[in-house]
């Protein structure tokens, strides 16, 4: 299948940030246990976002260097609004369910679900919102992706 | 005339050219007066509407 610059940039980039988020996120969900007073393990998200922005650097660097780098057209300026806007409606959604989740909370109305103490801890909610920042990401980049494959 | 050599006289990149002969991408009116400029023929002739 014959990539352009672009699509190799992107999917470098949906990689990257797979690899580390998943990793990341996988390592943060396993480990959460059922404590209010959980920390936030500040170090572990500064080594993430450290290792994707070395990562990103060297990866987009080596494409850089093995293809002809092309301009930005109409075409990928419409693509990437178009990718944009899917990546903003899930990080609204996300949102938005993280507000109704917190409203409910503060309302003192309880759910089966939410008798578990984990749901109140601010390190989940911290972790559920850049959840959802980085699932707004990885939509806007497939959706680019499919937008350059099947056409806009 | 190489898709490449039409992209660059039109101004967008070999992809979108390819696009726009995959029937995958509608070029907006400047780019599709352009292309017509380049051939040397009116837009009708070049582009339709399905």
């Amino acid at each position: 299948m014959d990539f352009s610059f672009k699509e190799k940039s992107i999917i470098a980039s949906l990689g990257a940030t797979l690899l580390i988020f998943g990793w990341y996120f996988y390592h943060v969900f396993a480990n959460l246990t059922l404590t209010v007073n959980q920390q936030l393990n500040v170090s572990d998200l500064i080594g993430a976002v450290i290792l994707i922005v070395i990562l990103e650097i060297v990866i987009q660097s080596f494409i850089a260097m093995r293809n002809r780098k092309e301009t930005e057209d109409e075409r990928d300026k419409l693509i990437e609004i178009a990718s944009h806007r899917n990546g903003y409606w899930t990080l609204c959604i996300g949102v938005w369910f993280l507000l109704f989740h917190l409203i409910i909370e503060g309302s003192g109305t309880r759910f089966n679900f939410y008798h578990n103490l984990i749901f109140t801890s601010p390190t989940y909610l911290a972790h559920l919102l850049l959840l959802f920042f980085v699932l707004a990401e990885v939509i806007g980049f497939v959706t680019q992706l499919y937008y350059y494959r099947k056409g806009i | 005339m190489s898709q490449q050599t039409l992209a660059d006289k039109v101004g967008v990149t070999r992809q979108t050219v390819i696009a726009i002969e995959k029937d995958k991408y509608s070029p907006s009116l400047e780019v599709a007066f352009k292309i017509s400029n380049v051939f040397k023929a009116t837009l009708e002739s070049v582009f339709n509407y399905e």
